[in-house]
């Protein structure tokens, strides 16, 4: 008796719970869009990153409740124990087709050389600091980078830097119909003779920090420099006058020669 | 409890969005490179050359990267003072406004049948230029803040020197018209007295229903990046919505809408109240004005200081609490920074206090905060107005392209200007209308009103600006209508648009560094530029437009186009006295024409003291700031402070300040006296909700030039309207969805973007008008102030509609 009445009750108690939830579900769509984000759902945000390389940004204060830690595919993969650190001394011989696979991958972020990188993941109303969490001394972790950023910090990234679309119209189609043609990245400085250190092909202005691309551990392939642990770079690569908007000069400006009579 | 099956959904489309991602998105989407560029450009030969950016008011200058006869990059000029090398996400990519592949190449005429044919240009010009003949009297010219100075002052000698007619207004009026209001009725003169500087140097910035962080983000960086060099500035946001600038500020105030007319009349009671004016200041340097009771005009009538204490005693903070929504508390804060002289405050506005039925009211207010408080003229210490042009100032304020004024600060409605202008123009006297023309709203309203019923202008020429999308509630004032049959409406535009789609002849422009040009920015700099590559096709300057057409007047016989001794009025002779047929086109740049109209101008601008500089310096400058007074070395010395003796040339020896065009003749500025109003429309049963419109960060205006932008189009691809959380969750809209948004007048369909990148409070939605496929003007509202006739764009009643339940759909 007592066997029927637990399981009478418990019937009772299985009707009344699935009848809540069925009664909760009545079929009226609610607006449960609200609160999803691609950005803050964990399993989401996992197969994103494993599926296009890309992590998404969130903004500062959801940093704290978002899940930062290893990725799934991070986790499926065989660990091995942690490298020794960044050693400035490992010979680096940079090679072209890496070169060119980096300048490939960063030309598709600008309109042209010299324009601010567009930016290549989704980021929500971000503040700068969020931002900064990655790009101020930069990433590389499982095939994905943050690049350092290359010039110092300025308030507003955004303002150069223009990110995807946001969350509800990502899939608005937003291709543009343009003949303009960019100025390509230059592929390299030139050289007074062999063996002689190559001059700055680009502008330095906003690129202020060098090794953000040429070197240190978060540096483009095949753009390293061979020799990190140098710091003056202008020692000896001569950047251009004419791409750091220096005073115009046509003819360098030189004395008179020198008035030498002939016997 | 989300269903298995909709997380799945959700998730797919999230992937595809993803997916397309990896196709297009993390890279630019740009459908294809330009075959007609056999040589990519290798930077070899690449040729710099200085121009001031195509958008907005701020006047960055950007280094232009030619190649091939390409503009191929584009980098911000270290040189220039405004931007100090930087730019801004548009600014960075202006190149390529060049180079949409619609650009509008021939003229295009529209046939009975409503298609489009391809004429030639004299034929074009023969057409404008006979039904002009014909009915000089009913021909309207439409502007912009976007024609150059030299473009400006051409239309504006056609229509009132040379055609004696006064229907010549500016998209400017739609822009800024309170806030030259506002000068005219404080200081007596229009345009700022400080300058970016006051950006260095400031202590509060507070900005007024202003969001610079994506309207003006160079000079808000300007600001916030001195924090991050370790200097304090305090932010103070005062708007009706959460935004971009919201986030970099200290103190968030939202208000109602028209509650910055009660905050500032709350400021100025404190003030009084607690003794801590500047009272040495007022003394010396003001006057109290009211509007008159009968009929108020932008003079009002001096009232006393008691009268004034008597008439703003009633809006204590708990008065200003109720009207504005600001705590009373906030407001009194304001008041204390304001009371304190030891710090510097500069106020910032822009479209917030202009697009507003209280506009002129709102900027004097504001005016007179910082007046009375004694925070003026010093740098750091300014009230300031932006605009969102890039020659609002340089072209519609100074050359004076409205519908009431003449170059320099002139007036049709005096004598004595009319007079002066006949003369330096060298027309025959009496040649200038006295009555002013049609203002912008009523030019449209006579324009798409049927002849028949009164409607008396049948002609209109529209150039560098698109009214089929930014007119406030286009269909009554733009939208195709029944019997204008015998109307013509002429646009020269460099790509197809709203306006284009309606127009009976379409004109291809050059822009920006396809012809020479001059600009003058919000802080009264005059910059200019070379022509640098040739336009697509068939397409011309602007300025070439007005003289062509001006010329075929000329030679069918129109007086108005002779000067006084018989000669064309837009001549241009070379060194031999030869005349230069300028209206050739092939024989354009055979001189510079910029130049001679330029030189022309300058005679005009001494009068109000907005005294301008040689072409020469120009050239030389990356922009000067007016007053540019030459030196006794010769040289030319720019003004960063009007009014204040230390730097201004004007004032008198040994004045601290002197207002020099004081409306009340005694050098003082005028502090207003302004009653509370609430707005024309307010929500109720009906329509619920405020609409607030504007502007994102990536796109200009109507986005024709930045739409056709691949980064920036990327960033922001549509329209959409901004919604509360709880307001869509009771409407049961859902993020993403297209909803219809309802007015009395017209709506529009939008998809809603919820707690998008603005937050705006529960009761108000937001959109950017920028996208031509989603006209949210078909819904605002046409109420303008009395005096500026600049309509208000930022509040009007609508309700937000699932498209299901929708009653009529766009």
């Amino acid at each position: 008796m007592n066997r029927l009445t637990t399981i009478f009750l418990s019937l009772v108690m299985a009707v009344a719970v699935v009848g809540y939830f069925v009664g909760l579900g009545d079929g009226v769509p609610k607006p449960d869009g609200l609160y999803d984000s691609p950005l803050l759902d964990r399993e989401l945000s996992a197969t994103v990153a494993s599926e296009v390389k890309l992590i998404p940004a969130v903004s500062y204060a959801e940093i704290a409740s978002t899940p930062m830690g290893p990725t799934k595919p991070w986790q499926g993969m065989p660990q091995a124990l942690p490298g020794a650190d960044y050693d400035l001394y490992t010979k680096i011989e940079p090679s072209e087709a890496e070169k060119e696979a980096s300048s490939k991958l960063r030309a598709s972020r600008r309109a042209f050389n010299g324009a601010p990188p567009i930016i290549p993941h989704p980021v929500e109303n971000t503040t700068d600091a969020a931002c900064y969490a990655c790009h101020s001394n930069g990433v590389k972790m499982a095939g994905l980078k943050a690049s350092v950023m290359s010039h110092q910090f300025l308030g507003n990234c955004v303002q150069c830097h223009a990110p995807m679309a946001p969350a509800p119209f990502q899939d608005v189609d937003a291709s543009v119909d343009t003949s303009f043609v960019g100025l390509p990245a230059p592929k390299q400085g030139k050289r007074a003779y062999q063996g002689a250190p190559p001059t700055i092909p680009h502008s330095q202005w906003m690129r202020e920090s060098c090794n953000a691309c040429h070197g240190g551990p978060h540096g483009w392939a095949g753009m390293e420099s061979t020799h990190p642990w140098r710091t003056n770079c202008t020692q000896c690569h001569a950047p251009s006058a004419t791409l750091d908007q220096m005073p115009e000069a046509d003819i360098v400006p030189m004395l008179p020669p020198l008035d030498v009579v002939a016997k | 409890m989300m269903d298995s099956k909709r997380r799945n959904f959700l998730k797919s489309a999230a992937m595809a969005a993803a997916g397309s991602m990896v196709a297009g998105n993390t890279s630019l989407p740009v459908v294809h490179a330009d075959q007609a560029v056999d040589d990519l450009p290798t930077g070899e030969g690449m040729e710099w050359n200085k121009a001031p950016c195509r958008f907005c008011g701020t006047g960055c200058h950007v280094q232009v990267g030619v190649e091939d006869g390409r503009v191929v990059a584009i980098a911000g000029d270290k040189a220039a003072d405004v931007n100090k090398g930087l730019l801004c996400v548009k600014g960075y990519h202006v190149g390529g406004i060049l180079y949409g592949k619609d650009r509008l190449t021939q003229p295009l005429l529209r046939q009975d049948d409503g298609s489009l044919k391809a004429i030639e240009w004299d034929k074009a010009i023969e057409i404008i230029a006979k039904r002009i003949f014909d009915s000089p009297e009913t021909f309207a010219f439409y502007g912009s803040g976007q024609w150059t100075i030299p473009e400006g002052y051409a239309a504006q000698k056609f229509m009132k020197g040379g055609l004696g007619n006064n229907h010549i207004d500016p998209n400017a009026r739609l822009c800024m018209a309170s806030a030259v209001t506002g000068f005219l009725a404080t200081y007596g003169v229009d345009e700022p007295a400080g300058c970016y500087q006051d950006l260095d140097e400031c202590d509060v910035l507070i900005t007024w229903g202003n969001n610079p962080a994506e309207m003006h983000p160079v000079l808000f960086s300007r600001v916030t990046d001195r924090r991050s060099r370790g200097e304090t500035v305090r932010i103070i946001d005062i708007g009706t919505r959460r935004t971009r600038t919201t986030d970099a500020a200290n103190d968030y105030l939202e208000m109602k809408p028209h509650g910055d007319v009660a905050i500032s009349l709350g400021i100025m009671h404190l003030l009084i109240e607690n003794d801590n004016y500047d009272k040495s200041f007022v003394e010396k340097h003001c006057n109290f004005r009211g509007a008159e009771e009968l009929t108020p005009t932008l003079q009002g009538e001096q009232i006393s200081e008691d009268d004034f204490r008597k008439r703003i005693a009633k809006y204590t903070p708990e008065l200003v609490e109720e009207l504005s929504g600001v705590p009373a508390d906030s407001i009194r804060m304001l008041a204390d920074l304001f009371g304190n002289h030891d710090i510097r405050i500069t106020s910032l506005w822009c479209m917030g206090m202009n697009q507003h039925t209280m506009g002129t009211a709102i900027n004097s207010l504001v005016h007179g905060v910082h007046l009375l408080s004694g925070h003026f003229g010093r740098p750091g210490d300014a009230p300031t107005s932006l605009t969102g042009q890039p020659s609002a100032c340089g072209t519609v304020r100074e050359v004076g392209t409205l519908a009431h004024a003449l170059p320099g600060g002139r007036v049709v409605a005096k004598p004595e200007h009319r007079e002066q202008c006949e003369g330096f123009w060298n027309v025959r006297e009496g040649s200038i209308n006295e009555v002013p023309g049609y203002h912008t709203v009523k030019m449209f309203e006579q324009f798409t009103t049927p002849t028949s019923d009164g409607g008396d202008i049948t002609t209109m020429f529209v150039q560098v600006t698109n009214p089929g999308q930014t007119l406030p509630n286009l269909n009554a004032l733009f939208n195709d209508k029944k019997g204008l049959e015998d109307k013509f409406l002429i646009v020269s535009d460099v790509y197809p648009t709203a306006t284009t789609a309606l127009a009976d002849l379409i004109l291809p422009a050059a822009m920006w560094v396809e012809k020479n040009g001059m600009f003058g920015n919000s802080e009264r700099r005059t910059q200019q530029w070379f022509k640098m590559v040739d336009p697509p096709g068939e397409a011309r300057d602007d300025t070439w437009m007005t003289i062509a057409i001006a010329h075929k007047l000329f030679e069918m016989g129109h007086e108005g186009m002779k000067d006084r001794d018989g000669d064309f009025i837009f001549a241009v002779k070379d060194d031999d006295g030869q005349e230069i047929p300028v209206w050739e086109f092939d024989r354009y740049y055979d001189t510079n024409v910029d130049k001679h109209l330029f030189e022309e101008y300058r005679l005009f601008t001494t009068m109000k003291h907005k005294n301008l500089a040689p072409y020469e310096e120009y050239v030389k400058a990356r922009g000067l700031r007016w007053p540019v007074v030459e030196q006794e070395d010769g040289s030319w010395r720019e003004t960063k402070f009007r009014f204040s003796g230390f730097d201004d040339p004007f004032v008198k020896e040994g004045q601290e300040f002197d207002f020099y065009h004081s409306s009340s003749d005694d050098g003082r500025a005028q502090i207003w006296f302004h009653e509370y109003a609430p707005p024309p429309e307010m929500p109720d049963d009906e329509f619920p909700m405020w609409l607030c419109t504007g502007r994102v960060l990536e796109h200009w205006h109507t986005g024709t030039m930045t739409r056709r932008l691949a980064p920036l189009n990327r960033a922001m691809p549509t329209a959409y309207v901004e919604m509360h959380m709880e307001d869509a969750k009771a409407a049961n809209i859902r993020q993403g969805e297209v909803v219809t948004i309802e007015s009395r007048r017209g709506v529009c369909d939008l998809p809603v973007w919820i707690d998008g990148r603005g937050r705006p409070p529960r009761g108000t939605v937001f959109v950017p008008f920028f996208d031509e496929t989603k006209l949210i003007n078909n819904v605002t509202l046409d109420a303008h102030d009395p005096f500026s006739k600049q309509p208000d764009y930022k509040k009007c009643a609508v309700r937000v509609v699932k498209k299901a339940d929708a009653k009529v759909s766009s």
